[in-house]
């Protein structure tokens, strides 16, 4: 079943149409890769589903309930509605650097979610054990190593109990070494059978754990298959193209 | 220069020291929370409210301080008709102008402190259900209390010393005792003295603010 449905996008930044027509569904459970070249409209649909880009055209659709239809947006209560039920973790962590570890995680549940304050504290602690950084929750992020920022971040946008995780290019900012740390973390969630939409470079992890990839290229999305299938035989020679550059 | 005569002008410059003290504690005490609220009607969405704010600051830093404690103090009651209304004691003329003043420049010093927050941090706080109002209070002005703090430490040092322009619409404060023993005992001594002791209330000051850096370091 789709719980994300996502029909004739559109976008554009002045003259330039970064999304042409972009159609494709997430199932849940889904683990979905996009991948293309810089540029090729990837991260602007992401950040679109969650209401950080406003799109000209098409429509987007959420667990069955409308974000946005034909270019006309929901009222402002039902898009936050709809978009709280995806969390999204960025390129630039985006942790708040004034707040430790552990707040960082509380800070959004406590002011939002109508839960007890222990039920909070509980679930932090759980997520801080599963990501490996219980000892670190008091420490304040510039003290973290990028691994262990993103780490966190990805605990934060748990706390909110998302049904979908949306990544936008979550390793492009970390050193090589530091990269399988957060890799891991992500393999770890799509075994747990959480739906996830990764935007990424990272072929391997597309490959190894994504059940649908995606290419994109130019605003539009060239071929959809398993990985097995888009990594093996691509079917256009754009996708080749990209891949033969990737690999190299 | 002995012992003797430092003490004995050292009562009168400490009583005048007091009059400094009290108008920088009046001015910080008021031009800051006045500042931020300047700084909110400059970034307000209502245009007029923000073209207002940015007239006022564009007034206030763009004319001399001491033509604008001038202006309060002698210019304000020479006014046709209001002009009996606004004839303030001097001291209180002061420190209205000098929170005027400051106002305008720790507005900026704010207004700076929010701009230079990065975009991700208010994307971070949509994506987390967080509302303007969290967003603001939680997010955002933390952060930009902790980014501007070095400006507003040296902005309140400048503060101390620009209280010795009391010294023009007279009202007795440091600087005034000090001129009065040197013109009087024709020696420098009392302006080394004054000298010293703004360097000691500065000092003061620094080491507050310095200490208020490591206290928010979030390391």
């Amino acid at each position: 079943m789709a719980i994300i449905e996502i029909q004739n996008l559109k976008k554009s930044f002045g003259k330039q149409e970064v999304l042409k027509q972009i159609t494709f569904d997430v199932n849940k459970n889904d683990v979905v890769a996009v991948i293309g070249p810089s540029g090729s409209g990837k991260s602007t649909m992401l950040r679109s589903l969650v209401h950080l880009e406003k799109i000209d055209g098409g429509s987007i659709r959420v667990g069955g309930e409308s974000l946005v239809q034909d270019g006309i947006y929901s009222k402002p209560q039902e898009i936050k509605r709809i978009t709280s039920k995806m969390g999204m973790v960025f390129q630039h962590f985006n942790l708040f650097p004034h707040l430790s570890v552990k707040e960082n995680l509380e800070l959004a549940p406590r002011l939002v979610k109508k839960e007890s304050s222990k039920d909070i504290q509980k679930r932090s602690t759980e997520l801080l054990e599963k990501i490996g950084l219980s000892n670190r929750a008091a420490s304040y992020p510039a003290n973290l190593s990028g691994g262990q920022k993103q780490r966190v971040a990805i605990a934060r946008a748990l706390m909110m109990n998302p049904d979908i995780l949306l990544f936008d290019e979550p390793t492009s900012a970390l050193d090589p070494e530091l990269t399988g740390e957060v890799l891991q973390v992500m393999k770890d969630l799509a075994k747990d059978q959480m739906t996830m939409i990764v935007v990424t470079h990272e072929m391997g992890f597309a490959k190894e754990v994504a059940n649908k990839v995606i290419f994109m290229d130019d605003g539009e999305i060239v071929e959809t298959a398993h990985p097995d299938k888009l990594f093996v035989s691509p079917q256009f020679e754009r996708t080749r193209t990209f891949l033969n550059r990737s690999f190299k | 220069m002995s012992i003797d005569y430092i003490l004995s002008i050292l009562g009168p410059m400490l009583e005048g020291a007091q009059m400094t003290v009290l108008l920088f504690l009046v001015a910080i005490v008021i031009s800051i929370p006045l500042g931020f609220l300047l700084m909110l009607a400059v970034r307000s969405s209502i245009k007029p409210l923000s073209w207002m704010a940015h007239t006022y600051i564009y007034v206030m830093r763009g004319t001399p301080l001491l033509l604008q404690l001038l202006f309060i103090c002698f210019g304000l009651p020479m006014l046709p008709v209001v002009g009996e209304y606004l004839v303030f004691d001097r001291f209180v003329a002061a420190c209205i102008g000098f929170i005027l003043n400051y106002a305008a420049y720790f507005a900026e010093i704010f207004r700076g402190g929010v701009l230079a927050i990065d975009k991700g941090q208010y994307e971070a706080a949509q994506v987390l259900s967080m509302n303007k109002w969290q967003t603001t209070t939680r997010v955002i002005l933390p952060q930009m209390f902790r980014i501007a703090l070095p400006a507003v430490a040296n902005e309140s040092v400048t503060l101390v010393k620009d209280t010795a322009l009391l010294y023009a619409v007279a009202v007795p404060e440091l600087l005034h005792f000090a001129q009065t023993a040197v013109n009087r005992d024709f020696t420098i001594v009392p302006f080394l003295v004054a000298g010293i002791i703004y360097l000691i209330m500065t000092l003061l000051l620094t080491m507050f603010f310095k200490w208020l850096e490591q206290r928010f370091k979030f390391e």
